[in-house]
């Protein structure tokens, strides 16, 4: 923006100096026309799933919007959803953030393998890695056996962990990774992590505390957007929980969708609110998380929906 | 009586030696600086000492304790960065508190000391300030009082002024020095300013290539450097190469000029030696005016000649190899114009001398990086 005003402020000095009369300020700029046209383009769907919704087909209804509270599997799917993506977020962000800020701190030669496996969600598509998991969790190979130190046939056998929403958590650890380790590796990197750290070490701080009291705050914007894009991502999922057989939102939008087309419109408008209230509930807490410091920092936050 | 003593400490970085087997000292209360080029090791001591790096070989010892191998929160410590450092998240007040948070000192003894560092440093109004709504000077001016905070054993300096512009550089200085003074603080400090390692120490380390050149007080490793390293690093001299040809009267053969030097028996006839002279020991006179007083005495013209405030500084050619520069006090140097005939004078004892036989290379190195 400051660019642009003082992009403004060097034409009109052009134009006053040469003569003409300076454009005031209420014009209706090239960059006002991109903005409503994208506006268009987000709304205008939107708006007409609403009103799609909200109709019988003829005349205005509410019966598809009733119909859902109706439905026992709205509630069901919903909060296994909510579960999923819950755990999912939490999950990953457990895992990752120390996981970085050592990689940054001790093993800066480990960057380029840590950017490569944040890279391979994105390679390997959704229905291989599906195949991959189940494969792996349900049939006995003596090789995976060792490899994994007997983790595979304990959780196959003993946990029983095949098409449970356990093994989806896990598989939506994975996707995540891309949009977990991004936003905190790029924090990680801007705000100067080992001089931080050896000024906390150097005033008799130990290594958790200094994740904790001195790290975390600073990052804290790249953990929220890695939460968001996270928990997004596992509410809206389909492919991995359509294979593993598991009953969540999103296959019952679609499930909705093909028996009644006025009831998903209206699903549809649902899970975008919900999905928004979640979205505001943690940027209030990104905000709150950023405490005094008082730097306007942006959440680098790309919509992937 | 050795407060912190490194004993034959060695660090290498793959291939390279960072830190060639160095032996230091440093009393109680002393202000040591570590000064040197970048990468001659001197950051590297001070991250030793400080427990960010380990020794490959050597320890480390504090008031008789060996404290090699303790990590670096657990050391007594307190470190001012180039960067400053601070905590973004933090207020002023909240990052000197920091250190005694984590030393569980009771709450209302925090909130006096802080007031009492913040005074300290001269900046008692701004404890509910952000560092970045702080100059960098005033960042650094907290960090120090940081550091103060948990009342270390020794207070570690690494570049600290490095980032600051040259005003608040000099005030600063003085500051950090009046501060560790009046509380009689152990103190290492890394630079590659010599003038700031010359204003502020007790005594200066001069390194190069991950060893110790010459380690003195200022005015010694000014006016008496050891080794040609130590000797141009530190302040701009006039250099000559030559041979000495009698050692016990000090007359050195410099191309066709005799030089006379202070006698000196420690060296050989015929060594090839390097001359010293400061240019503010240089006078310059009028061609015409030659004199039998002064001991040095070549002509030259004027190349030359910069006002420099309280000096005028001269280039004077001699020949085609032979480039002198003399620092005049400003009121002397009124007559003196570019082109003018002149005859540069210098006392021997102006003349400092240092044998080439084992320092080929490093003079060589010196003579291709001349003019300061």
């Amino acid at each position: 923006m400051n660019t642009r005003s003082a992009n403004g402020t060097a034409l009109q000095a052009e134009r006053t100096a040469q003569g003409k009369k300076p454009r005031q300020g209420t014009g209706f700029g090239l960059d006002k026309v991109v903005l409503i046209l994208v506006a268009i383009y987000f709304l205008v769907p939107l708006a007409t799933t609403l009103v799609f919704g909200l109709s019988d087909g003829s005349s205005f209804s509410m019966n598809g919007v009733t119909s859902i509270f109706g439905d026992a599997d709205f509630t069901g799917t919903l909060l296994l959803s909510l579960e999923l993506a819950i755990a999912s977020t939490l999950l990953t962000v457990l895992l990752v953030t120390p996981t970085a800020y050592w990689v940054q701190l001790r093993l800066p030669r480990a960057h380029p393998l840590m950017d490569i496996l944040a890279l391979v969600p994105f390679a390997v598509p959704a229905i291989v890695m599906a195949f991959g998991l189940i494969e792996i969790y349900s049939a006995s190979t003596p090789l995976i056996n060792v490899l994994s130190l007997g983790l595979v046939p304990f959780l196959t056998n003993v946990v029983n962990i095949v098409n449970t929403p356990p093994l989806l958590v896990c598989a939506y650890v994975i996707i995540a990774l891309p949009f977990v380790y991004r936003p905190i590796d790029n924090n990680l990197r801007a705000i100067n992590t080992r001089v931080l750290t050896e000024a906390a070490s150097s005033l008799g701080c130990g290594w958790w505390r200094t994740f904790l009291t001195i790290i975390l705050p600073n990052i804290w914007p790249g953990v929220i957007s890695a939460a968001l894009l996270t928990f997004s991502t596992a509410m809206g999922e389909f492919t991995l929980a359509s294979l593993f057989g598991l009953y969540t939102f999103p296959i019952y939008l679609n499930v909705t969708g093909q028996n009644d087309a006025h009831k998903a419109a209206s699903l549809t408008i649902l899970s975008f609110l919900i999905t928004l209230l979640c979205v505001l509930g943690i940027m209030l807490l990104a905000r709150v998380g950023r405490g005094g410091a008082g730097k306007t920092r942006q959440l680098d936050i790309v919509v992937a929906k | 009586m050795a407060f912190l003593k490194l004993e034959g400490i060695s660090k290498y970085f793959g291939r390279s030696t960072a830190v060639d087997t160095i032996d230091l000292t440093v009393d109680q209360g002393e202000f040591l600086t570590l000064l040197g080029p970048s990468g001659c090791g001197k950051t590297t001591i001070l991250r030793m000492v400080a427990g960010f790096e380990s020794p490959d070989a050597g320890k480390i010892l504090l008031d008789g304790e060996n404290i090699t191998n303790r990590p670096a929160n657990k050391r007594p410590m307190g470190m001012v960065f180039q960067s400053y450092a601070l905590f973004p998240h933090m207020t002023a007040t909240q990052n000197i508190a920091f250190g005694m948070h984590i030393k569980k000192v009771a709450s209302d003894t925090i909130q006096q000391r802080c007031a009492e560092l913040l005074e300290l440093v001269g900046l008692g109004d701004k404890g509910p300030s952000y560092p970045h709504q702080l100059s960098g000077g005033q960042q650094q001016r907290i960090a120090l009082a940081r550091a103060l905070a948990i009342e270390p054993k020794v207070l570690l300096l690494d570049e600290p002024l490095s980032a600051l512009d040259a005003k608040v550089r000099v005030s600063l200085r003085n500051e950090i020095r009046r501060i560790q003074q009046q509380l009689k603080m152990t103190a290492i400090y890394v630079t590659h300013d010599q003038e700031e390692a010359l204003a502020i120490s007790d005594r200066i380390a001069v390194m190069a290539k991950g060893k110790i050149e010459q380690l003195d007080y200022p005015e010694e490793i000014y006016s008496n450097p050891r080794t040609v390293f130590a000797a141009t690093f530190v302040g701009s001299s006039n250099r000559f190469e030559g041979i000495l040809q009698l050692a016990s009267e000090g007359i050195v053969k410099v191309e066709n000029h005799i030089l006379r030097v202070p006698g000196n028996t420690s060296l050989a006839n015929g060594a090839r030696v390097l001359v010293l002279v400061r240019p503010e020991e240089i006078s310059l006179r009028e061609a015409d005016t030659l004199s039998s007083e002064t001991d040095n005495q070549i002509s030259g013209t004027i190349e030359l000649r910069t006002f420099l405030g309280p000096f005028t500084r001269f280039h004077v050619r001699v020949n085609d190899t032979m480039l002198l520069t003399a620092d005049i006090p400003s009121q002397q140097a009124r007559d003196l114009s570019v082109a003018d005939s002149v005859a540069v004078t210098f006392p021997s004892t102006a003349c400092q001398v240092l044998s080439l036989e084992n320092q080929q290379i490093e003079a060589n190195q010196i003579t291709a990086a001349e003019t300061i």
